[in-house]
């Protein structure tokens, strides 16, 4: 009854208060981005200048090759401008790329410059073998570059033999992938959803310390836990709610909701609870905020691991957001590992119970810090 | 209904007391007043006697519950009005009683009327935050009593309030006073402390010095004479008579037979006067 009634307060002075909307309107955006910014899977055509400085014949034999798996089978002409001036180009569009075949090299250097991407000259050279003249952007990967150097010097048959040689069998094929927007899911959630309920939490009890309602609250009879834990069930119900509003509308009913619903509690609780013991040492939110900064941004370094798959040291793994994010990946990939983001919820709520104990008897003995 | 015995508090955890050896009783239904200056060691007493400051060392009861291991329950019996109003801000008056009514295991009062008791009708949904400093105090004082507390802790009570508001929260303690509740008042204010306070304990540098009523002290310390003014031939005289002395007695008798009285004071010394002769300071 007691934590209750704290529970309908904290729910009215959050309503009334700035963190509440915040923590809602965040998702709200982070949804918006992810319907109508990032593509359902991020597209990898390339575009490209080529300028083909050879006889007519060796011109045809070029461009009718790329015209082989141009989309329609034809080509078209197009005007493109570069640095104030307008080239005429022929323009075949394949599933990866979008090719402009120009009149000259000064229209191939003008363009790869202007538009920052590469151009190439093939010719002929004295010995009337074909020699190619790349355009870079100066950016592009040592990977890139030896490939290039390797396909001018190996026999393309041989190339192509080895290609079709190599057997490439996939190890596990109960795994159906995430498009690139799915896939943007997991940090989203754990960061906006659980995490950001660390600097909320946090953020409320500052409120609370600058109005002295900690002591009045001390002086009834009712435990200082079921204040702590009032607060954390608002934080905890603002989590769910933005952590399913950027859910719901990507994922529809492909995903176990139940699994999504415990682990966003679990790690809100941990989180919240996280909130609470630093908020234990300090007694305004200007003191505490290098603290908060600093575990925001370490919390935030898996996310690169993320988003990079050949980069994880073994500290990353240590730290909490990792299993957060790969516990929200498992709940949203079909077949996913449900018994990773089972254990993973336990740990969260073991955790979260330790340092909510933790900080129950902070908060008894630092009433009026 | 409250026991301290040898209470020793320091902040910083070494022999830096904020409070020393201190000990007294408080009697039920008593009102006793601990008076200091700021910073004496007024409020640390208090916040060990609430539970708000963890006891170090000594041994204390209130309400028959021991300090050392507090009971939640203690807390339906006690009452507590803090100097600093804290109530919630985005609360109206009444959302801040009504919270507060549901944390006590014991009957409650009607906010409405608490808040019509403290002069705040008619302001009952309105936001603390809206309220002037003099009505947050108010609503302090007021959720204070939502527990019908036998043992009402008050810390400067009429602090920041205008002198008919403070003779009405005066009022009020009298009034819960006559009923039984006992009262530990904490306060720098010597009227409202002669007013109220059955005893008073001086507490200077964290130590007590003196534990006393009102009236004793005043007997102890003032001067027994009285001050006469009286009309004349169209001219004020004033006079001084003992109230020891048969001669003067006397004196004042005939004076008052014969003369107009204008004035007539005794020379009782107050509690600040007082106050400065046992400790050496002031109260301010």
């Amino acid at each position: 009854m007691k934590l209750l009634s704290s529970f309908k307060k904290e729910l009215i002075l959050a309503s009334r208060g700035f963190y509440f909307y915040v923590e809602l309107i965040f998702a709200l955006v982070i949804l918006a981005v992810l319907l109508f910014a990032i593509p359902q899977n991020f597209s990898g055509t390339s575009t490209e200048y080529l300028y083909f400085d050879l006889p007519q014949e060796g011109v045809e034999i070029f461009t009718n090759q790329i015209l082989a798996d141009d989309l329609d089978g034809e080509s078209e002409m197009v005007e493109i401008e570069a640095g104030g001036k307008t080239f005429n180009a022929e323009l075949i569009v394949t599933d990866e790329s979008e090719t402009y075949i120009v009149n000259s090299e000064e229209a191939v250097r003008m363009l790869a410059e202007t538009h920052g991407n590469i151009g190439a000259v093939i010719e002929l050279n004295e010995n009337n073998q074909l020699h190619y003249k790349y355009y870079l952007q100066g950016y592009e990967s040592t990977r890139l570059k030896n490939l290039i150097s390797v396909l001018h010097n190996e026999s393309t048959d041989i190339l192509e033999e080895r290609f079709n040689n190599q057997d490439v069998r996939p190890l596990s094929t109960g795994y159906e992938p995430l498009s690139d927007r799915e896939n943007t899911i997991p940090p989203l959630v754990a960061f906006s959803g659980s995490l950001m309920g660390m600097f909320i939490m946090a953020s409320y009890i500052f409120l609370d310390k600058k109005e002295g309602v900690i002591e009045a609250y001390a002086v009834t009879a009712s435990s200082v836990w079921q204040y702590l834990m009032s607060k954390i069930f608002v934080v905890l119900l603002t989590s769910v709610v933005s952590g399913l509003i950027i859910i719901m509308p990507i994922m529809g009913f492909r995903i176990n909701y139940g699994l999504s619903l415990l682990l966003l509690l679990t790690t809100g609780f941990f989180a919240s609870s996280l909130g609470l013991l630093i908020a234990s040492f300090y007694n305004n939110l200007t003191k505490a905020f290098g603290v908060i900064y600093l575990l925001l941004i370490i919390m935030m370094v898996p996310g690169i691991a993320y988003f990079i798959p050949g980069w994880g040291p073994f500290w990353i793994k240590i730290i909490p957001s990792y299993t957060m994010l790969q516990g929200f990946k498992e709940i949203i990939l079909q077949n996913g590992d449900i018994v990773y983001s089972l254990i993973t919820s336990a740990g969260f709520l073991a955790a979260g119970i330790v340092l909510f104990a933790i900080t129950n008897i902070r908060f008894k003995k630092t009433l009026r810090v | 209904m409250i026991e301290v015995e040898g209470l020793y508090y320091s902040y910083s955890n070494d022999d830096n007391f904020a409070v020393k050896d201190v000990s007294f009783k408080v009697a039920e239904g008593e009102i006793f007043g601990f008076l200091g200056p700021s910073g004496a060691g007024k409020s640390t007493t208090q916040g060990i006697l609430t539970g708000l400051l963890q006891l170090q060392k000594g041994n204390a009861s209130v309400a028959g519950y021991d300090i050392k291991n507090i009971s939640r329950k203690m807390f339906n019996k006690i009452g507590m009005s803090f100097e600093q109003s804290n109530v919630y801000s985005k609360m109206t008056a009444k959302e801040n009683l009504s919270f507060y009514s549901k944390l006590f295991d014991v009957e409650t009062r009607d906010p409405i009327e608490l808040i019509n008791l403290v002069g705040l009708g008619g302001k009952e949904n309105i936001r603390a935050g809206e309220f002037s400093k003099g009505m947050k105090h108010r609503l302090t004082f007021a959720r204070s009593m939502i527990n019908n507390p036998s043992m009402w802790f008050l810390d400067e009570p009429t602090t920041g309030l205008d002198p008919a508001i403070a003779a009405d929260i005066k009022d009020i303690i009298r009034e819960h006073n006559n009923k039984g509740v006992t009262v530990f008042l904490t306060t720098h204010n010597m009227y409202i402390a002669d007013e109220l306070c059955d005893r008073v304990a001086f507490i200077i540098n964290g130590e007590i010095k003196l534990i006393d009523s009102p009236k004793n002290l005043k007997l102890q310390y003032g001067k027994k004479m009285v001050d006469v003014e009286y009309a004349q031939d169209g001219n004020v005289k004033k006079e001084t008579f003992s109230t020891i002395l048969q001669k003067d007695k006397d004196l004042l008798n005939q004076t008052i037979a014969d003369k107009e009285i204008l004035t007539m004071h005794t020379k009782e010394a107050t509690l600040e006067e007082i106050f400065i002769k046992v400790t050496g300071r002031g109260l301010a």
